[in-house]
């Protein structure tokens, strides 16, 4: 059985992909590469990685209003996650998702950043407010 | 989250893609601060209006619902751009920007909205009633319209001030409902305020305490001027996030402190006086010594009393050739400066009315190394503040009588 989370749907849709955690806030304008989907924020601890097709897992978005384009920008050029899973959304994230329509989950029953790892392969039911963790990453544990 | 039957419809699509957008956005926006319910409104100023807020993915999303037949429901102005449509190219900014920008600007009409490009909307016909109900963006023309109008606005940013518009609604929370309007700090001014840039000084050492809060300020004479209350607007939305302020005696919803405080007790009382005055105004003048390369009146867009002033103080001058001097303005501001007859003496100085932008919307930092800048001046505390970071150039910080004899002697020196 796959080890499954509730939450709140933000934005609805289903997908699946493997996990990217950040234990760090994300901000789109100016700390992603909407064109090569790369964190390019010096010190982030997603420096230099791709967000595009994983499910995105960090605690919640910061920074300018303007965030909310650069995620429909990255969707608009095929490099944006295709899900993300927040603590708790602020308003940049959760618009950017909307107007990209990527499904976003907040406020799960367990902690999403210490919960799911690196790697995982995740499914995730937005409708729903589900995520199924269906296969840890391997060598991982739990 | 209580929608009406029409705000059901809207969630739904049966009015188009760019409305159910919209209210998903407004729906969502009204989740996360706990809003009971929408509110209708016809009034909207645009933030990302200029290419350097909105970016290339901004423009692509608003031509997106312009295509898709978005239409702005109310009277929407737009904020400054990122060029001078008339003399970008003599001012050094780059072809992209305004090739961009003439795509965006182009989308925003396309729905309806009015290409006014300024940040002082309510100097050019939208001025919102007292308790009305608006979506404005730009931080000062937000603590304007909440504090000298009595209007009613949240800080919008570019995608919810959009969705406002398209769908003629914003969530009920925040700035429009009175229980949050109330004052939460008082700043008792016990020292004269010498014109347009004091208040600026005032503002920016206020705004740096009240943070997000609400500062009342007493001690503020009854004949403060529109253009020390626009100064004092930017700068209190620039050293902090303050959207609304209330002046005793003077803003509509403070006649006295009672009603400024709805009978609570502040948090904190402070009072301002000739050192703090000092202190704000070092803070805003870090530097010296450096060439100056441009001097920059107009931030937040000078009045048509402003202009007259530089007109006058020009008048039969020259500016020092090895600096340039602009006034930013609005468009039709300008219009009546030139039949005023302000824009001659002001050009024969060798100084520009400068239209749709201004140093901050616009891709200075370009144009500083085009140009090969060096240092500015300016009388704008909100100015003083951020050109520093954006830039990445020395900026002086004094009266618009100290600006303007830079201009003409070429070195910067306090009054």
């Amino acid at each position: 059985m796959p080890t499954e989370f509730h939450g709140r749907r933000v934005v609805g849709g289903k997908a699946r992909g493997l996990a990217l955690v950040s234990p760090e806030p994300i901000c789109f304008l100016g700390g992603v590469d909407v064109k090569a989907g790369k964190v390019t924020e010096v010190g982030h601890p997603l420096y230099g990685k791709s967000i595009a097709g994983k499910v995105l897992v960090f605690p919640t978005g910061k920074g300018s209003t303007g965030g909310s384009y650069l995620i429909y920008e990255a969707a608009a050029n095929d490099v944006a996650p295709c899900a993300m899973i927040n603590r708790s959304v602020e308003q940049v994230t959760a618009i950017g998702c909307i107007i990209a329509e990527i499904p976003i989950i907040d406020g799960l029953d367990v902690d999403p950043v210490v919960a799911i790892h690196d790697g995982d392969l995740v499914e995730v039911d937005a409708d729903m407010g589900i995520v199924r963790v269906l296969e840890p990453e391997r060598g991982g544990s739990r | 989250m209580q929608l009406t039957v029409e705000e059901e419809r809207m969630l739904d699509g049966r009015f188009g893609y760019p409305v159910q957008k919209a209210m998903e956005i407004l729906v969502q926006l009204g989740h996360i601060y706990g809003a009971e319910r929408m509110i209708k409104l016809s009034n909207v100023h645009m933030p990302g209006s200029s290419v350097v807020v909105a970016g290339e993915a901004g423009t692509n999303f608003v031509e997106h619902m312009a295509q898709l037949d978005g239409h702005f429901t109310g009277l929407t102005t737009l904020n400054p751009a990122a060029v001078d449509f008339s003399s970008w190219s003599e001012l050094g900014y780059p072809e992209a920007a305004w090739q961009l920008q003439t795509r965006l600007t182009g989308a925003y009409c396309r729905m309806g909205a009015l290409p006014c490009h300024t940040c002082v909307p309510y100097l050019i016909g939208n001025a919102p009633r007292i308790g009305e109900h608006v979506a404005w963006g730009e931080s000062s023309a937000i603590a304007y319209v909440n504090s000298v109008l009595g209007a009613r606005t949240n800080r919008e940013g570019g995608p919810s001030a959009l969705a406002a518009a398209l769908a003629g609604r914003v969530p009920a929370y925040g700035y429009h409902l009175k229980e949050n309007r109330y004052g939460q700090i008082r700043i008792d001014v016990n020292t004269d305020l010498a014109g347009v840039t004091d208040y600026g000084s005032l503002g920016y050492w206020a705004g740096g305490i009240a943070g997000s809060k609400v500062p009342v300020f007493t001690g503020i004479p009854v004949n403060v001027t529109q253009d020390e209350l626009k100064m004092l607007s930017a700068a209190l939305a620039s050293s902090g996030a303050v959207a609304l302020f209330h002046v005793v005696g003077v803003t509509p919803e403070a006649p006295d402190l009672q009603a400024a405080f709805g009978g609570r007790k502040p948090e904190q009382v402070l009072a301002f006086d000739s050192r703090q005055l000092q202190e704000s105004w070092s803070q805003l003048n870090k530097h010296q010594g450096q060439e100056i390369s441009l001097v920059a009146i107009g931030c937040p867009h000078a009045s048509i009393r402003e202009i007259g002033t530089v007109a006058r103080f020009l008048s039969g001058k020259k500016i020092s050739p090895r600096l340039e001097l602009w006034i930013t303005t609005a468009l039709p501001i300008k219009a009546l400066a030139v039949r005023c007859g302000y824009q001659q003496p002001i050009e024969d100085a060798g100084g520009r009315l400068v239209i749709d932008t201004c140093p901050i919307l616009s891709p200075m930092a370009d144009v500083a190394r085009e140009k090969g800048y060096t240092a500015l001046v300016t009388n704008s505390a909100k100015l003083a503040h951020y050109a520093p970071g954006q830039w990445g150039l020395p900026t002086y910080y004094g009266s618009l009588q100290a600006c303007l004899n830079a201009a003409l002697n070429g070195n910067f020196q306090q009054d």
